[in-house]
This record gives structure tokens, C-alpha cells and sequence, in this order.
């Protein structure tokens, strides 16, 4: 048993800490002020990627072939790459989490593209994120304005016409959709089949019958854009489909895009761990310099505060330590996901309290993660969904 | 680097304390808290296990493991029994004013020969819970211990420990849980002091190991009561299909598992930093204050899940609830844990790292 977070570990994190406050803190704040998502081509995102951000982990055509090659050594060390991210995670969003998701890179189907995709989608998909020339998105479009926690339930219509897919239909909340390189859509061959029949299709930008961009106005997280778009007798040829058409014989694109989600969960408990921690101290330093602390209504609801965020983040650490151990993790990845949620708005909702009036200003930090945090209760699956992913776990609740 | 595993040492030592907690207390849960003890075969059973001297230190034939065993046993113990599991503890918590502030010397003293005997009971006391005046000599009353017989009595102040052994005197109570141990009110009147320790330090690191073995009997009580309302909610039936399926109890029960998840984490977590890192003492507040606070959710609830059935002493969920709530009461309670794990958080400055509660640069 060891919780101790290493040497080798804070080193990168201390260098996190010092590029949230001088970089990503004062242009998320920027952001909420005007309201409106960081540009495509503020000088932020091409610094990112002139040092090496923003690329994905896919190791190109080479690196996966000498992986391939290479015998899996047993009893090495397991990995810890997922603790180590969920520890650099959190502190990216205690800076700012908005910003975090307008940076450049694959982001959330990168997971997916690398399990499932031909080795010809990976070089033209993700090739171009290997040192990318200049800033560059993807994204993943699973939300309809009909269907969102009821995934199994959308509408996009995907119709074979020769060697192509002609995709019909409406997604929204898309984040950086507008900026993506391609989208990778979640669409239904036979919308009455429900999980079994839908498919994965690369969606280039620019592609005829691709368009109705609506950059919807949002509550927080104003950093990045998340947008709603049409798929109007969009024509995809038979290479986008993710995987190829053999990998649905087995019915498994729904499993697949649910795996993006269920990696994710850890990473959005911490995240809301990260928002949560900014909001704690912001209430400390306000309690503090206004001599609120010789209360012990006001000490109480602190110290609860930072107890919940502790469990939250070792709830968090402890799914993401499974998955490096490779050990199932459905329940403790929901679990954090739903904990974390529900600390992080606690602990921002708390220092609107401690501010008092001040809070409703609207120009305090605090005000900004108390509106940023709720996110993260919906994305990814609700803490509802959580609690139901959990129960068919723990008492057999049926599908 | 982080590693939730316990290691094999300390899982063979669950893994035992774990089967006889389901083998001979979890049976005889009614028996033991009517008669107010637990009866002689179980008792010589749990001698056979080897448990009693945990964490004595080796020069003293204990095991000399630390508060990560402690808390893997307590948790797997109160799981069957937490009565039981205080009853068959000679020493208690009692051994950690003992131990931290008197020293080896004052274990051999004073600890060592009620291994010797049958039943016998230290009693911890924290000066919190009671209203002793201290002087030359020591009087007053403790409302509530959990024994029917107390051979030696450890009073645990902010800066010192006191031994007591004799003047105590001894009124049963009903008492609210934990009956198996017995239950009683001690009356002091001019007792003699047989020892006294100083040290503001190692009583704070008494105070902080005591509240681990209380944090995690209250976790393994919780953590049963919580997967016992659930096999029941799967079994039980209404409306056409197991009560779990129906969304108010689903809930219910998912959040209640994940109450108990973040307990025992915080918990583990701190006997680790207890034993191993820095700043032990505030985490060890701040678990007790968790599963104090997990326990108002868990203890009733489980009871609800039962329905009227849970009302019943025909189910052992009425126990739990009784149990978890009067656990949480010693050592100052939920408050003044809280108040010692706000004094790490104050002292962090702006910056509060939750890992280590500490500053960062
Ligand atoms: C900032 C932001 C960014 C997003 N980014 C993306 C993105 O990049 N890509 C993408 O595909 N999607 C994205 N989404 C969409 C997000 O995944 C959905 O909003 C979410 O899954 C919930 O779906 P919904 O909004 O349709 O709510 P609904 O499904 O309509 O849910 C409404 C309410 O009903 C509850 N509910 C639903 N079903 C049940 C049930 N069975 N039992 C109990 N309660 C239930 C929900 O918990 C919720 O409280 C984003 C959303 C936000 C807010």
C-alpha cells in the first residue's frame, strides 16, 4: 500500500502548476469574459504545439509494429500511466478545464481510433497528430438533441449506396466540432436493431452535406466550443468507416463507443476533483484574509470540503490504478466519476457561500468554477447513468 | 507511487480474521450481545489466531505489525461482530497512549499481564468523553465504556496519559450497541494514579491511532450493513420485480456502496500515512470524521431497505444502526475530529494539497 506521489511525478507536475497560473488560468478567464470560445488561431494554441503539444499517443506505423514485435516482458513493473494522467489531469483543471479542452490533439476518440481502427485509418487519421504542422482537433459526436444519456436510442441514419454511406441526420454538444480535422459520428444502420446496429464513420471536414454549425451558447466552460451540426445526405466512402465493415460482424461499434466513455471516467472524476481543489483554496484565501475562520460553522463546512475532494480523488486514483493493473473497473470508474461530480460542485457551491454577496457579482473565480463544474455531471454519462452502470454491477439491474 | 494493494502479508491476516468473523461471530451475533460476552470456544478459537499481540512490538513477542493490520482485522472483525470483536480485544485502543507516550516499559508493565488473563479489559477513555477532575489522585464518572469489567483504566488527556487500576467503580448499562463487550458507567472517587505519561506529540499520535481503531470497526459495520440491505433488495420482491430494480432503492444502494468505498479508502489512507508518511494524525481525523459521517447515511438506511422486517431483531440491520451510530460517539465525536483535521487544513496556507494537506511551494 503506497500513496505517495513520487519524485519522478512531481517534478511534471510543479511545471503543470506553473503553465496553469501563467497561461491557461488567465485565458480561461479571458474566455468567460467574453463569452466566447478561445480563437482557432490565438498564438496560445500554435505555442502549444511549437512545444510538442497536442499529439496523439498513437506511435505511428513504425512504433506499433516494434511493439508488435517486441515479446511482452513479464513481470515488469505494471504501468502507471493512467494514475500519473489522472494526477496531471487534475491539476490542468484546477487551473482551468475549459481551456484544457479547447488544446489542441485528438482528444476523446483518440482511445477509440487506436483500438479499433485499420492500421490505413491510424496513418490517416491520427498520421497527421504525430508532429502536427500546426494546431489540430478531432472529436466524437455521440449526442443528438433526441438521444443523449439513452445512447443506444439515435437517430443519424447510416444507408449503404455502393461503396459509400450516405449519413442523415443531427448531433449536438460536439466539442470542437467546427475546428476538427474529421469527426468521428456514431451512426445506426437500422435505427429499430439499437446498439447492435450502429457504426463509427470519419466525417472529413468540408465534406458535402456537413454543415448547420451552431456554436451553442454555454453555462461555463466557455473556453472551448461545443456545437451542434447536421448530416444532410452526407456521402462517406466505405475507408471511413471505423474498423471496417468485418469488426460490426461481431456487433461490437456500440461496445466500442461506450469504451471511449468508460476509459473517460476517471478523467473527468478528476477534472471535478481539480475545479473543486481550485475552489477550496479561492474559499480558504477569501475565508482567511476576511477573518472568517475563528467561526466554526465556517471551519466545519471547510474541512468537509476538502474531506469529500480527498475521497474523490482517492476513489479516482484507485479506478485509474486498476485500469493500470489491468483489473476491471466498471464499478470504480463510475463511481469516482459520480463522487467527484457531486464534491466539485459541492465545494464550488460552498465558496459562493463563504464569498456571500460578493459571489453574485459574477466577476469572482469561484463564480466561474461554480458554473464550469456542473459539466461535468452530464458529460460522459449523468451521475444517473453512473448509479446505473454501477447497479447492473452490484444488483443485477437488467438493460 | 500509488498501490491500493495491501500486500500479501496483510491479506492473509484479513483473509484469517475475515473467516473466523464469518465462521464463529457473524452465527452468534444474538448470543453473544444478550449474554453480554462472547462465549468461551469462540474466545479460544480467536487466541489460536495469534491476534492479540498485533502490535505489540517484537521485543515484547508482539507481531509488531502496524495500524494497516489493525484496521484490515478491526474492519473484517466488526463485519461479523463489532461487539464481539472488542470484547476479544484484552488491550484495545488502550495500548496506544501506552505504548506512544509511556514506552515499551510502561506496555510491559501494565499491558502485558492481561494477556495473561482470562476476559480481562483495558478500557481506553479519551478526556473528551468524560468529566474526571485530576489531581492527586482522580474522580468523576465515564458515562459509557464498552465492558462489563475494566482491570486497567487509560485516560488519554491532550499532553499526557493516566493509569488507573484501581477505585473504579462499575454500573452495568443497557447500553445502546456493542453488547457482546458489555456495557457499563465508571464512577472514580479519589482512584489512585497508578502511572503518568507526558508528551503532547505521542498523545496526539495516540489519539490519532485510537481513532483508526474506531474508524475502521465503524467501516466494517458499515460495510455490511451496506452489502447485507443489498443481497436482501436483490431477493425481495414487490411490484412484480426485486425491490434493488426499482430506481429510488437503486440508487439508493449504489450510493450507499460508494459512501462505504470512499470510507475505507480514507480510512486505509490514513493508517498508511499513520504508519509509513507524514501528517498521519489529521488524516486519521479526517477518516474517523468520514466514517462517522458515512454512518448516519448507511446505519438507517439499511434498516429502511428492510422495510418493517429491518425493525425486527430477526434481521441484524436494527444492530448495525445502533451500532455505527454509538461507535462514532467516542473520542469527541464527529466535532472534535473535525476540528483536528481543520488544524492541518489551516495550517496549509492558501494552498491546500489534499494529498499531503500541505503547502505547496
Ligand atoms: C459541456 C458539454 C460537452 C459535451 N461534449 C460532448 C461531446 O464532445 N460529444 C458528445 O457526443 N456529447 C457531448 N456532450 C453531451 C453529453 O454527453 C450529454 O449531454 C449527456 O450524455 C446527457 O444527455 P442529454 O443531455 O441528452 O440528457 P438526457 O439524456 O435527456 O437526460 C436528462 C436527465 O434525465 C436523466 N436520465 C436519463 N435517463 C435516465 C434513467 N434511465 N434513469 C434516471 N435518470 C435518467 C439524466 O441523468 C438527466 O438528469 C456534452 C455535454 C456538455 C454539457
Amino acid at each position: 500500500m503506497n500513496f505517495e506521489i513520487d519524485a519522478a511525478i512531481q517534478g511534471p507536475l510543479a511545471a503543470l502548476r506553473e503553465r496553469g497560473r501563467d497561461e491557461a488560468r488567465p485565458i480561461g478567464l479571458e474566455a468567460d469574459r467574453l463569452g466566447r470560445p478561445i480563437p482557432v488561431d490565438d498564438p496560445y494554441f500554435a505555442k502549444l504545439v511549437a512545444r510538442g503539444e497536442g499529439r496523439t499517443r498513437w506511435r505511428g506505423p513504425d512504433g506499433e509494429r516494434k511493439a508488435r514485435s517486441k515479446p511482452k516482458s513479464t513481470g515488469s513493473r505494471p504501468s502507471r500511466r493512467t494514475v500519473k494522467t489522472l494526477l496531471f489531469v487534475e491539476e490542468l483543471a484546477y487551473w482551468d478545464r475549459g481551456v484544457v479542452v479547447a488544446n489542441p490533439g485528438v482528444g476523446l476518440p483518440e482511445a477509440n481510433v487506436i483500438a479499433m481502427g485499420t492500421d490505413e485509418q491510424k496513418e490517416r487519421f491520427l498520421g497527421p497528430f504525430l508532429t502536427p504542422d500546426r494546431p489540430r482537433w478531432a472529436c466524437f459526436a455521440m449526442t443528438e438533441p433526441g438521444a443523449g444519456s439513452d445512447a443506444a436510442a439515435i437517430q443519424t441514419a447510416a444507408q449503404k449506396d455502393g461503396d459509400h454511406w450516405i449519413l442523415n441526420g443531427a448531433k449536438c454538444f460536439i466539442g470542437n466540432a467546427t475546428r476538427s480535422d474529421w469527426i468521428l459520428a456514431q451512426a445506426t444502420v437500422d435505427p429499430s436493431q439499437g446498439r447492435d446496429a450502429q457504426r463509427a464513420f470519419f466525417i472529413e471536414q468540408g465534406t458535402p452535406g456537413l454543415g448547420g454549425f451552431r456554436i451553442e451558447k454555454k453555462m461555463g466552460l466557455k473556453a472551448y466550443e461545443s456545437t451542434s451540426f447536421t448530416l444532410q445526405d452526407c456521402r462517406i466512402p466505405d475507408a471511413n468507416l471505423l474498423g471496417g465493415e468485418a469488426r460490426y460482424e461481431k456487433r461490437d461499434g456500440f461496445k466500442g463507443a461506450m469504451k471511449a466513455f468508460n476509459a473517460g471516467r476517471p478523467i473527468v472524476a478528476a477534472n471535478a476533483v481539480g475545479i473543486g481543489r481550485a475552489a477550496l483554496d479561492e474559499a480558504l484565501a477569501f475565508a482567511r484574509e476576511h477573518d472568517r475562520l475563528a467561526d466554526a460553522r465556517v471551519r466545519d463546512r471547510l474541512e468537509r470540503a476538502a474531506r469529500k475532494l480527498k475521497v474523490a480523488r482517492l476513489l479516482c486514483l484507485k479506478a485509474g490504478w486498476l485500469a493500470d493493473q489491468e483489473k476491471s473497473n466498471i464499478i470504480e470508474a463510475s463511481m469516482s466519476k459520480l463522487v467527484a461530480a457531486q464534491v466539485g460542485q459541492e465545494a464550488t457551491s460552498l465558496g459562493m457561500e463563504l464569498l456571500g454577496t460578493v459571489g453574485a457579482r459574477g466577476d469572482h473565480l469561484i463564480e466561474k468554477l461554480y458554473r464550469d463544474v456542473k459539466a461535468l455531471d452530464m458529460v460522459e454519462g449523468t451521475g444517473q447513468i453512473q448509479r446505473i452502470i454501477m447497479a447492473r454491477k452490484l444488483v443485477g439491474l437488467p438493460r | 507511487m500509488f498501490d491500493f494493494e495491501f500486500g500479501e502479508d496483510l491479506e492473509l491476516i484479513a483473509e484469517t480474521a475475515k473467516s473466523f468473523a464469518t465462521d464463529a461471530l457473524l452465527p452468534k451475533l444474538r448470543e453473544h450481545e444478550s449474554a453480554r460476552a462472547v462465549d468461551a470456544t469462540v474466545r479460544a478459537s480467536y487466541a489460536e489466531m495469534g491476534l492479540a499481540g498485533l502490535e505489540l512490538p517484537e521485543s515484547l513477542g508482539g507481531a509488531d505489525l502496524g495500524a494497516l493490520a489493525r484496521v484490515l482485522v478491526n474492519e473484517e472483525l466488526a463485519a461479523g461482530d463489532a461487539g464481539a470483536a472488542l470484547a476479544l480485544d484484552p488491550l484495545g485502543p488502550a495500548l496506544y497512549p501506552l505504548l506512544e507516550i509511556g514506552g515499551e516499559d510502561a506496555v510491559r508493565e501494565f499491558a502485558l499481564p492481561l494477556l495473561e488473563t482470562d476476559a480481562a479489559r483495558a478500557i481506553f477513555v479519551d478526556a473528551a468523553d468524560a468529566e474526571l477532575e485530576v489531581g492527586t489522585t482522580i474522580s468523576g464518572s465515564v458515562p459509557w465504556v464498552p465492558s462489563d469489567r475494566v482491570d486497567l483504566l487509560v485516560l488519554l488527556r491532550d499532553d499526557e496519559a493516566i493509569v488507573v487500576r484501581d477505585g473504579i467503580e462499575i454500573q452495568e448499562l443497557r447500553g445502546s450497541g456493542m453488547r457482546a463487550a458489555g456495557a457499563s458507567e465508571l464512577t472514580l472517587t479519589g482512584a489512585p494514579i497508578a502511572a503518568r505519561f507526558e508528551g503532547r506529540a505521542e498523545a496526539a499520535r495516540a489519539r490519532a491511532r485510537a481513532r483508526l481503531y474506531v474508524a475502521s470497526l465503524l467501516v466494517g459495520v458499515l460495510r455490511q450493513a451496506a452489502d447485507f440491505s443489498r443481497e436482501y433488495a436483490i431477493e425481495r420482491e414487490a411490484f412484480g420485480r426485486p425491490i434493488a430494480h426499482h430506481q429510488g432503492l437503486t440508487f439508493l444502494i449504489v450510493d450507499m456502496l460508494a459512501a462505504v468505498d470512499g470510507a475505507r479508502v480514507l480510512l486505509h489512507e490514513a493508517a498508511w500515512r499513520l504508519e509509513c508518511a507524514a501528517a498521519g494524525e489529521p488524516a486519521a481525523a479526517m477518516a474517523f470524521a468520514e466514517a462517522i459521517e458515512t454512518s448516519t447515511f448507511v446505519g438507517p438506511n439499511a434498516v429502511q431497505i428492510l422495510g418493517g422486517h429491518g425493525f425486527m431483531q430477526d434481521y441484524p440491520v436494527e444492530k448495525y444502526m445502533r451500532e455505527a451510530r454509538a461507535l462514532g460517539l467516542s473520542i469527541g465525536g464527529l466535532d472534535a475530529a473535525r476540528e483536528d483535521a481543520w488544524t492541518a487544513l489551516a495550517d496549509a496556507g492558501s494552498h491546500v494539497q489534499l494529498s499531503h494537506l500541505e503547502v505547496a511551494p
